[in-house]
């Protein structure tokens, strides 16, 4: 590792990080120029002044919870029990996973409303109807993270081993995967849960076709009739996007030490 | 009446037979090693006692109660892993505590079996640590106070010895051993190691291919092996191809020498072989004794034995000499005589007796 840095590999990653701070930072200075001829946070003041934005950023951070709790909950013991009993089904689990990817979110929220919101579920026809369904599909939009970040944390640790000991030592199911595997997934979950907390705050399809008032809507609809304050939303979601980034690094590395290998 | 019965076992995954037939009984406070082969049911065995797997058929019983249908959480079995299995979220303490504590045990009584537990297995001072903060003996000796902690009514170990080094595994295994006397509690140990059956158990159950070729202590094991695949597993043997020359005294040829034989069965039509311990054979010529002539073929000092290597008219024949200071060492080519008594060879013909 002793060896001198290439030039061109330099020269590439400067190219690279210019080609991704300049917009972000153009995009800054122009959300900081609502008052003509100074630099201020004006936009921001609007922005976060204005109740709409409370409002739906609520509603979307809602949203980013309860699809993390509903997708642990349908995640983990399927994983989980794939890992198990089925391991011959982790193939097509993992095709299952990465469908959200392929199909596009337009088609998804055309076949939600058309089964759900018709008879007998007629789920659109209530609010609390309609928060279902895009619960729900914030769910199958944010799997892959979800499977992926649990797949790795389950690779990372004999499973199967450390349940047959805990059975042994006289743990029930329900034991096994609140003493033993939640814990030692805490970490894998956490990075997890942070990504589709990420997803749902920035998701603006589904929150746009079910009539939600989601943040990404929020930000769609702003963008199309202001000019400065889509620049001062596009900066604040960038920094939670980033935050979310920074927790995970943060929890990942910091609690290293726990996250061992029962092997 | 023994304490645990394995009646007429068989596990069959899908096409393919683990283990069939396997009958057991185990006395309380036995030390039983299932040895043998990778792939001869040994494990599969011990895994279908702790209640992983369902026997295909048959039944075990503990203190004469079905255990077949009981799931492995309710079986009061303690089990030890080869690749330890310690909960790496919990410190020492709380993997020792781990039983106690899903068997909703009152935290008083979870703390003084943990200082008990912990104090057996001489890591008190390590309570706090996590496994991985432990060195692979440490883990398991851990891990083995885990499973003690919940007073099992038999003590399962699953090879706990394989991942260790050499040093380590000597110690762990008079650590296991001196634990398992102290308590008195009925044990299976599953190993491929031979030294370790024997220098371990009160019984040792040979298996092979799914079938239990030989159940007997340790001596009779390796002194009265009940068919070839025994002898030449445990431990070094020659087996010699040999021309009966008298099936009813047990007279042989090997070459052109005669040999008598101690122990021989009825001889049907198949080839006939000798069987001998290297150890069992010394250098010089004794009356008396078998005596044969040969080539020295190869030597190889190994320490504690020298192992030497005689061509006996076109047989190669092992013999194993203690090591002395004073001790000359053969030289290859030269010629070599060897003896051993009448009583410590047998015939075989690859028939089970």
């Amino acid at each position: 590792m002793k060896k001198k840095n290439n030039p061109w590999a330099i020269f590439w990653a400067v190219l690279a990080m210019l080609y991704f701070f300049v917009p972000m930072l153009g995009t800054f200075i122009f959300s900081l120029r609502m008052k003509r001829g100074v630099l201020s946070f004006l936009a921001y003041q609007s922005v976060l002044s204005d109740a709409n934005f409370l409002r739906s950023f609520r509603y979307s951070a809602t949203m980013g919870v309860v699809t993390v709790i509903v997708s642990v909950v349908l995640l983990l013991p399927s994983v989980y029990w794939i890992y198990i009993k089925a391991p011959k089904m982790k193939p097509v689990m993992e095709i299952i996973s990465i469908l959200p990817f392929v199909i596009p979110v337009i088609v998804l929220v055309f076949g939600l409303i058309r089964t759900f919101g018709r008879p007998p579920f007629q789920l659109t026809l209530s609010s609390f109807g309609t928060d279902v369904l895009i619960a729900a599909g914030y769910v199958i939009i944010s799997m892959p993270y979800m499977y992926r970040a649990i797949d790795v944390g389950m690779r990372s640790m004999d499973v199967r081993t450390l349940t047959e000991a805990a059975q042994n030592l006289g743990s029930n199911w329900f034991q096994v995967l609140t003493l033993v595997i939640l814990p030692n997934l805490r970490i894998a979950i956490l990075s997890g849960a942070l990504i589709c907390f990420a997803t749902v705050m920035g998701e603006l399809i589904l929150g746009d076709f079910l009539v939600r008032p989601a943040l990404g809507s929020y930000m769609a609809g702003v963008g199309r009739s202001k000019a400065y304050e889509p620049a001062a939303l596009a900066i604040i979601s960038y920094g939670l996007t980033w935050l979310c980034l920074g927790l995970i690094q943060y929890f990942s590395r910091g609690r290293s030490q726990q996250q061992l290998t029962g092997r | 009446m023994a304490q645990l019965e394995l009646i007429h076992i068989s596990k069959s995954f899908n096409e393919m037979t683990a283990v069939q037939d396997f009958n057991l009984a185990v006395e309380a406070g036995e030390f039983i090693s299932f040895l043998g082969p990778s792939g001869c049911g040994k494990t599969t065995t011990l895994r279908m006692v702790a209640g992983f797997e369902i026997p295909t058929s048959g039944v075990i019983q503990l203190d004469g109660m079905d255990l077949t249908p009981l799931p492995p959480n309710r079986r009061n079995m303690g089990m030890v892993f080869q690749s330890y299995a310690l909960f790496p979220n919990m410190t020492a303490a709380q993997n020792v505590g781990y039983g106690l504590r899903v068997a909703g045990k009152p935290r008083v009584e979870i703390e003084q079996r943990v200082i008990e537990m912990l104090d057996l297995i001489q890591m008190h001072d390590f309570a706090e640590r996590y496994p991985n903060q432990l060195s692979g003996g440490q883990q398991q000796r851990l891990a083995l106070a885990r499973a003690l902690a919940i007073k099992p009514r038999v003590l399962l170990l699953d090879e706990p010895l394989s991942a260790l080094d050499a040093k380590i595994r000597l110690e762990l295994r008079q650590e296991i051993r001196r634990i398992q006397r102290q308590l008195g509690i009925t044990t299976i140990y599953v190993t491929h190691d031979q030294e370790e059956a024997l220098s371990l158990s009160d019984r040792i159950v040979i298996m092979r291919r799914g079938v239990i070729e030989q159940v007997g202590t340790p001596q009779q094991i390796y002194n009265f092996p009940a068919s070839d695949f025994v002898a030449e597993f445990v431990g070094h043997i020659n087996l010699l191809p040999v021309e009966v020359v008298q099936a009813d005294a047990g007279v042989v040829r090997l070459g052109s020498q005669v040999v008598r034989a101690g122990q021989f069965g009825h001889l049907n039509g198949r080839p006939v072989r000798l069987a001998v311990r290297p150890e069992e054979l010394k250098a010089g010529s004794v009356e008396g004794a078998n005596n044969l002539t040969g080539m020295i073929e190869s030597v190889t000092y190994l320490g504690a034995i020298v192992r030497i290597r005689v061509d006996v008219d076109g047989q190669l024949v092992s013999l194993d000499m203690f090591n002395e200071r004073s001790l000359e060492i053969p030289v290859v080519g030269q010629p070599f005589h060897v003896n051993f008594p009448v009583e410590a060879c047998w015939l075989t013909n690859g028939v089970k007796n």
